[in-house]
C-alpha cells in the first residue's frame, strides 16, 4: 500500500494539488490510523490531509476515484468475512473447512472475481452461488469439490484472494516495468503484457497447462479456477494500465498545451482553446496573487497617540520613553485600464481584462474603459457579471465603429479625468492605428501629467510601430512605459511589474 | 508531553457524540475531529459563513468536556493580546510595597557589588509566572486537563500573527523571552482555526493543519439539523422550508442564506404559528434569511415560482 499511496500522491501532484513532503508523511500516518478497510472513510480522511483548497478538493475527488478503483476495498460486510477466510486459508486447514459446505470452497478466491468479472469463464465459484456452479466450467469439471494449492507463486497469490496484496503486486510490477512512462494509448497492450509477465504469468500458464491435462478431478478443477482468476487479473491489469495512461500521459499533454498557449499570439488562438486560456489566466493570476498578497502596510507617521504611549510606557514606570504615533494609511493606487476593443485588438483586450479582474484580490480598484470610437466605462459590467459575460457585453456595446484614439482620450478625460491623480496607473491597450484621424496627443499628455504612470501595451511588434496609420511614435513620448504585448506571458510579465509598482 | 487518551473508538462514535450534543454533521466532519484527535493536528475549517464552523468547536469542547478557549482574530491582533502580557501595574505596585523590605534585604551588604549579588539571590521575582497575564493561546497550553482552542476567523488577522502561530501549532509551545519556552502542561489542546476565506491563509499554516471544508448541507442533512435545533416545528413546514432555502441557494444572490439563517427562520415561523409556507408569510419574513435589500428586491417577483418548486420537492 505504501507504494500505492506514494503513486497516488504523485498523481495528485500531476493534477495540480500541491503536496509537501510533510503532508505526505501525514497521509501515511492517516492511512496507518484509519486503515484501508473502508474506502469512503479512507477518502474522507485523506481529503482532510492532502488537498488544502476548495479547488484542490475537487481535483482530489476525481483523482481518488480514478486511482483507487482498482484497489476495491471490501466495505460490504460480506467482503469483510471474505478477508478473514482469505487469511485463514493459507494456513493449511483451509481444505478441511472447505469440504463442509458445498460452495464454501470457492469463497476466498471467488469473491475477488465476482464483483468485476461476471462473464469470466471460471463459472463464478462464489461462496453464495449454488454448488453446481463449478460444473459450468469449460474444462468439464466434475462438480464441486476441493481444489489443491497452486504451485506457482502467482497462482498461490490468486488463490489466497488477498486483493490488497494483489493490488500491491500489480503496482509493484507496474513500477518495475515503468508504467508511468506510458506516452501514447497504443502502448496499453504492451504494458499490460509486460506487467503480467513481471507478475509471473509464465509459471502460472505452465501450471495451468499441466493441471488441465491430468486425470485427477481436483487438478482439473484447480486449473479451471486458476485460469478464471488469471483472466480476471489480466482484466484488472488492463484497467490499471488504462488508468496510468490517464493519470500520467494525459497530464503531460496538458502541460504541453499550456506551455504552448502561454507563448502563442493571442489573436491566433482558436476559439475552442479559449476555455483553456481562461483556465491558464486564472492560474497565472493565482500565482501572482500568492506572490503579491502579502500586504505591506504603508503608513505615514501622524500625530502622537497619547493613550497608547501611556500604556506602552507603563513598564518604564510611566516615564515616557517609547513613543507611539498615530499612523495614516497611504491609499493604494488606482488602476485605469483603457482598452481598444475594435476588431483587430479585441482578443487582446479580452484577455487583459480577464487578467486584471482575476486579480481582484490584490488589485481591488480597477476601473475599465472600452472604446473603438466613443469611450465608456465598463467597470460596472465586471462588478455585476461573471467575467465571461462582462467581456461579451463590453465587446457587444463598444466594438462597432472605426477606431478614434483622439476622441477616446477626450472622453476618458471627461469621464474619469478628475479621478486620475498622482497615485493612479493608466494602462492603455491598443495598436495606436488611428485611421489617419487627429491623434490628439495633447489629451494623452494631460493624462500623462496627471497620472503616476501611463503604460501603453501594443500587440503589434515594435518594427511596425509608426508604419501606415500607426501613431505609436507620437504617443510613445507621452507614456512612461511602452511594451509589446501579444501573448499571455507578456501580459503576465507586465502585470507582475505593475503589481510591484502599484503596491 | 503526554497525549490524551482518545475518548472515541471510531468515526461513527464521534458522529454519534456530536449528534447527541445536537450537532448534526456529515461523516466528513466527524472524520476530521476523529483524525485531529488521533494525529494531534489542528483543524483549519473553511466554508461560507453560517455553516457551523464555530459551533463545531463549541460542540466538540462540550463533548470532550474540555474548556473552550476562544481567540477572536481581527486586524492588528498582536502577541500581547493573543499570547501573554506582563502585569505591569502589579509589578509596579509590588515594587512600591516591597521598597521598605529592600533595606532589610540589603542590610549588611557593603558596596554596590555586594548589594547586587545579594539581589541576584532572589532571582527574577518580578518576571515570573505570578506576574504573567496569560492570553488565550498561553491559557490553552496551561490547561492541565486539555482544552479546545478556537482561533476564530484567522483570515482577519495579519500575516505576522499567522507566522507567530506556526510554532504553537506544530510543537504546541511558545517562547517567552524572560521565561524561556513554555510547553503544553497537559495533553495537547485540540485546535480549531476557522476562516471565511476573505484572504488565502498561508501555505505554511495550511501544511500544519487538517483542512476541512464545510459546504452548505444537502437537503436531508439540513432537515435533520433543523429538526434537531427546532424540534417543535411541524414536519410539513420543515420540509417546505428546507426545500425553499435549498432552491434559494441556487439563485444569484449577494449573500445566500446559511444554516444559521435557516434555523432562525424556522424559529420565526414557529413563533408565528405557521403550519405551511404561503406567499404573504414568506414575503413578511424574508428579511430573516436575506440580509441585503437588493437581494430581497430581486427575489420578490420570483417568490411564487420559488414557493411552487419548494412545495413540489418537499
Amino acid at each position: 500500500m505504501d507504494a500505492s499511496l506514494q503513486r497516488f500522491i504523485s498523481a495528485l501532484r500531476m493534477a495540480e494539488v500541491r503536496i509537501s513532503p510533510a503532508e505526505t508523511l501525514d497521509a501515511f500516518r492517516t492511512v496507518d490510523r484509519m486503515g484501508m478497510e473502508n474506502r469512503q472513510q479512507l477518502k474522507e480522511s485523506l481529503a482532510l490531509v492532502l488537498p488544502k483548497t476548495a479547488e484542490e478538493k475537487l481535483a482530489f475527488d476525481a483523482c481518488f476515484d480514478a486511482f483507487f478503483r482498482f484497489e476495491e476495498f471490501s466495505d460490504a460486510p460480506q467482503g469483510a468475512s471474505d478477508d478473514e477466510s482469505g487469511e485463514g486459508d493459507p494456513s493449511g486447514d483451509g481444505e478441511g473447512s472447505e469440504g463442509q459446505g458445498g460452495g464454501g470452497d470457492g469463497q476466498p478466491q471467488g469473491q475477488g472475481s465476482e464483483s468485476r468479472n461476471s462473464d469470466a469463464s471460471s463459472g463464478d465459484p462464489a461462496g453464495d452461488g449454488p454448488p453446481g456452479d463449478d460444473g459450468a466450467d469449460p474444462f468439464g469439471d466434475p462438480g464441486p469439490g476441493p481444489v489443491q494449492d497452486a504451485q506457482s507463486a502467482l497462482g498461490q497469490q490468486l488463490q489466497q484472494g488477498d486483493r490488497a496484496a494483489l493490488a500491491l503486486a500489480v503496482s509493484q510490477a507496474g513500477e518495475a516495468v515503468n508504467v508511468a512512462g506510458i506516452k501514447v494509448f497504443t502502448q496499453k497492450g504492451l504494458y499490460t503484457r509486460r506487467i503480467m509477465d513481471a507478475l509471473g504469468q509464465g509459471a502460472l500458464q505452465e501450471e495451468i497447462g499441466a493441471l488441465a491435462t491430468q486425470a485427477d478431478p481436483t487438478a482439473r478443477r484447480t486449473a479451471a479456477q486458476l485460469s478464471g482468476l488469471r483472466d480476471d487479473l489480466r482484466e484488472r491489469v488492463r484497467d490499471f494500465v488504462e488508468r496510468q495512461f490517464l493519470l500520467h500521459a494525459d497530464a503531460d499533454g496538458h502541460r504541453l498545451r499550456e506551455a504552448m498557449l502561454r507563448h502563442v499570439k493571442l489573436s491566433n488562438v482558436e476559439h475552442r482553446n479559449f476555455s483553456h486560456l481562461k483556465r491558464l489566466v486564472e492560474k497565472m493570476a493565482k500565482r501572482l496573487i500568492a506572490a503579491h498578497s502579502r500586504r505591506r502596510k504603508k503608513m505615514r507617521r501622524g500625530q502622537l497617540h497619547v493613550s497608547r504611549t501611556l500604556r506602552k510606557n507603563l513598564r518604564y514606570d510611566g516615564e515616557l520613553i517609547d513613543l507611539a504615533w498615530k499612523a495614516r494609511k497611504i491609499d493604494r493606487s488606482k488602476v485605469f485600464a483603457i482598452c481598444d476593443v475594435s476588431g483587430s485588438v479585441a482578443t487582446y483586450a479580452r484577455f487583459m481584462l480577464m487578467f486584471l479582474y482575476s486579480l481582484e484580490a490584490v488589485l481591488p480598484r480597477v476601473r475599465a474603459f472600452a472604446f473603438s470610437s466613443d469611450l465608456g466605462e465598463v467597470t460596472e459590467n465586471f462588478q455585476r457579471m461573471a467575467i465571461d459575460d462582462a467581456i461579451a457585453t463590453t465587446l457587444a456595446d463598444f466594438s462597432g465603429g472605426s477606431t478614434d484614439y483622439g476622441q477616446a482620450f477626450d472622453d476618458f478625460l471627461r469621464v474619469a479625468g478628475s479621478a486620475v491623480n498622482s497615485q493612479s496607473t493608466v494602462i492603455i491597450l491598443g495598436d495606436a492605428r488611428n485611421n489617419y484621424g487627429n491623434p490628439n496627443t495633447k489629451a494623452l499628455r494631460e493624462i500623462y501629467d496627471k497620472a503616476q504612470r501611463v503604460i501603453w501595451l501594443n500587440p503589434e511588434p515594435e518594427r511596425s510601430w509608426g508604419s501606415g496609420d500607426s501613431e505609436m511614435p507620437r504617443y510613445r513620448a507621452s507614456c512612461h512605459q511602452v511594451n509589446v504585448c501579444n501573448a499571455l506571458n507578456h501580459l503576465e510579465r507586465v502585470i507582475s511589474d505593475l503589481l510591484v509598482a502599484v503596491r | 508531553m503526554s497525549t490524551a487518551p482518545i475518548p472515541f473508538g471510531s468515526v461513527a462514535e464521534v458522529q454519534a457524540g456530536l449528534e447527541s450534543a445536537n450537532y448534526i454533521c456529515s461523516t466528513q466532519i466527524a472524520t476530521a475531529v476523529y483524525l485531529a484527535l488521533e494525529l494531534d493536528k489542528p483543524i483549519l475549517v473553511e466554508g461560507p459563513p453560517g455553516v457551523g464552523k464555530t459551533e463545531l468547536a463549541k460542540t466538540t469542547a462540550a463533548l470532550l468536556n474540555h474548556p473552550l478557549i476562544r481567540l477572536q482574530c481581527y486586524e492588528g491582533l498582536d502577541e500581547a493580546k493573543a499570547l501573554y502580557e506582563w502585569k505591569y501595574a502589579k509589578q509596579l505596585l509590588y515594587i512600591q510595597v516591597l521598597k521598605e523590605q529592600l533595606g532589610d534585604v540589603l542590610a549588611g551588604a557593603k558596596g554596590l557589588q555586594a548589594s547586587l549579588e545579594r539581589l541576584h539571590e532572589f532571582g527574577d521575582v518580578f518576571f515570573s509566572e505570578d506576574f504573567l497575564e496569560p492570553r488565550p493561546l498561553l491559557k490553552a497550553l496551561q490547561e492541565e486537563a486539555g482544552a479546545v482552542l478556537l482561533i476564530d476567523e484567522i483570515d482577519k488577522a495579519d500575516q505576522e500573527f499567522e507566522s507567530m502561530l506556526l510554532e504553537l501549532l506544530s510543537d504546541f509551545q511558545v517562547s517567552i523571552p524572560e521565561l524561556g519556552t513554555i510547553r503544553a502542561k497537559g495533553p495537547r489542546p485540540l485546535v480549531f482555526l476557522t476562516s471565511n476565506n476573505t484572504r488565502e491563509v498561508s501555505d505554511a499554516l495550511k501544511r500544519r493543519c487538517l483542512h476541512l471544508y464545510i459546504p452548505f448541507p444537502e437537503a436531508p442533512l439540513e432537515r435533520a439539523i433543523v429538526h434537531a435545533r427546532v424540534p417543535e416545528i411541524p414536519p410539513a413546514l420543515e420540509r417546505e422550508l428546507v426545500a425553499f432555502i435549498q432552491a434559494l441557494r441556487e439563485k444569484d444572490l449577494k449573500k445566500v442564506p446559511a444554516i444559521s439563517e435557516t434555523i432562525d427562520w424556522a424559529r420565526t415561523l414557529l413563533l408565528l404559528n405557521a403550519e405551511q409556507l404561503d406567499g404573504q408569510l414568506v414575503q413578511d419574513t424574508l428579511n430573516v434569511i436575506l440580509k441585503f435589500q437588493d437581494d430581497i428586491d430581486a427575489l420578490t417577483p420570483e417568490l411564487p415560482s420559488l414557493l411552487a418548486t419548494a412545495r413540489k420537492s418537499a
